[in-house]
């Protein structure tokens, strides 16, 4: 069995799940797509570009973002922000996560 | 900084997305390779290797519209119409090829001196191009119900849960199966040997046929509207599992456009074959008028035939829709 590649699979749906909560945290304050890239990978989270626009996108379409553009400075950019609704899902999707890494930590040392 | 590979890297992404958010997905992009090409360069002006590396980076165009593209449909057929799909395009393929084959034994058998490998020729090619024409036409008929989105009630919603339906509600899967198969049987031998369709009057090896063949040929496009509401009107009971609404409505459309194709058909006044007409209604001149009218007459009888299964059809779904 090539044990790195199930391992790396496991890791990729893993990750796929929790992006969503990992955006929605750091958008508390306005961000555009590269910014966050940057900032997610100083805590040491290494997000690829070409995942981070297209989801940003997609939870603005869902309505837990907004976005615009601020052309005033010498390249334009797309400011992403938490909407209201996004504030109360990250909220009750926090909850959740930790209640059950608490619970899968429990799990693990037994 | 921009040049000629970002921007074409740009348009291949960019270029199959809805026209609503073409535009911003493109200046967003591009925002994202000038940030990534200054954190790669500083203030030096990017080599084209530099922009090459960054792209590179970012991904492959398609696999960037693929991502951007989350509600587009990324297959011709999916669920929950492709099991019915397979089961159709099966019958379908099925029936052409065995009508297609009792066609080519029934023109090598009416044509005494017909040269029988030019017949196998023949129906090879005519094979070939009836399997083609069919798997695109049932292919089409899926692509246009899973694009457009035509609802046979898949979603799932405890207050709504349609009831149990009585044992006089519940479409025979293999009713519509036969159906599907006699049409396209029936479409397949009219369009290509129509002559089976005859009857020996004076002499034991002539065929007459009742329909006059080349114009029956010519006007396959008729028939063609007829085999196909019919298929249409059968894929959506075996869609559906059941009488109700949708089968309903789906009946009385399709039925109403057969019966103006039939109409559109037999209203042709050279439809019959004259010889036909002339040699039945004179050897039943002798029983009396009614047969030999019935003969005379016999494409009005034949839509009056028709259009009275279309009705009782209609009726029948109504009656059990309800």
């Amino acid at each position: 069995m090539n044990y790195d590649e199930v391992v790396s699979g496991l890791i990729l749906e893993l990750r796929r799940g929790t992006l969503i909560i990992l955006v929605l945290s750091q958008l508390k304050k306005q961000m555009y797509g590269y910014s966050l890239v940057k900032a997610l990978q100083n805590c040491n989270i290494s997000i690829e570009a070409n995942t981070i626009y297209p989801l940003m996108r997609r939870l603005e379409s869902q309505g837990l973002l907004k976005s615009e553009w601020d052309t005033g400075e010498a390249k334009p950019r797309k400011y992403y922000q938490i909407t209201q609704d996004g504030a109360i899902v990250l909220e009750k999707i926090t909850k959740y996560w930790k209640e059950f890494s608490k619970n899968l930590d429990i799990l693990l040392e037994d | 900084m921009k040049n000629d590979l970002v921007n074409r890297y740009i348009y291949a992404v960019t270029k199959r997305l809805p026209n609503n958010m073409k535009d911003d997905v493109a200046s967003e992009l591009s925002g994202l390779i000038e940030d990534m090409l200054t954190e790669r360069c500083g203030e030096v002006v990017p080599t084209e290797k530099d922009i090459c590396i960054v792209l590179n980076e970012i991904g492959s165009p398609n696999e960037l519209y693929e991502k951007y593209d989350v509600d587009g449909k990324k297959c011709l057929i999916g669920s929950p119409y492709y099991s019915t799909y397979k089961l159709v395009l099966k019958i379908v393929l099925v029936c052409v090829a065995f009508g297609m084959t009792l066609s080519a034994l029934i023109i090598q058998i009416t044509t005494p001196n017909a040269i029988w490998y030019e017949n196998v020729l023949s129906w090879f090619s005519m094979l070939w191009f009836g399997l083609i024409s069919a798997f695109a036409f049932v292919t089409l008929i899926f692509a246009v119900f899973y694009h457009k989105g035509i609802n046979i009630g898949n979603e799932f919603d405890l207050n709504n849960l349609p009831a149990v339906p009585n044992k006089k509600q519940v479409l025979s899967k293999k009713e519509s199966i036969f159906e599907i198969a006699i049409l396209i049987l029936f479409f397949v031998i009219f369009i290509t040997a129509p002559q089976i369709f005859g009857a020996i009057v004076d002499s034991p090896t002539r065929i007459i046929p009742i329909f006059n063949v080349d114009v029956i040929k010519g006007t396959w496009y008729i028939i063609l509207l007829f085999t196909a509401m019919g298929v249409i009107r059968e894929i959506i009971k075996l869609l559906e599992g059941r009488y109700n609404k949708r089968v309903m409505i789906a009946t009385i459309i399709t039925n109403i456009f057969s019966a103006i194709s039939a109409f559109w058909w037999m209203s042709n006044d050279k439809i019959m074959n004259q010889e036909f007409i002339l040699s039945v209604s004179a050897l039943f001149a002798k029983e009396g008028n009614f047969i030999s009218n019935i003969f005379a007459n016999f494409q009005y009888f034949f839509l009056g035939v028709i259009l009275f299964a279309l009705v009782l059809d209609t009726i029948n779904c109504i009656v059990k829709s309800k």
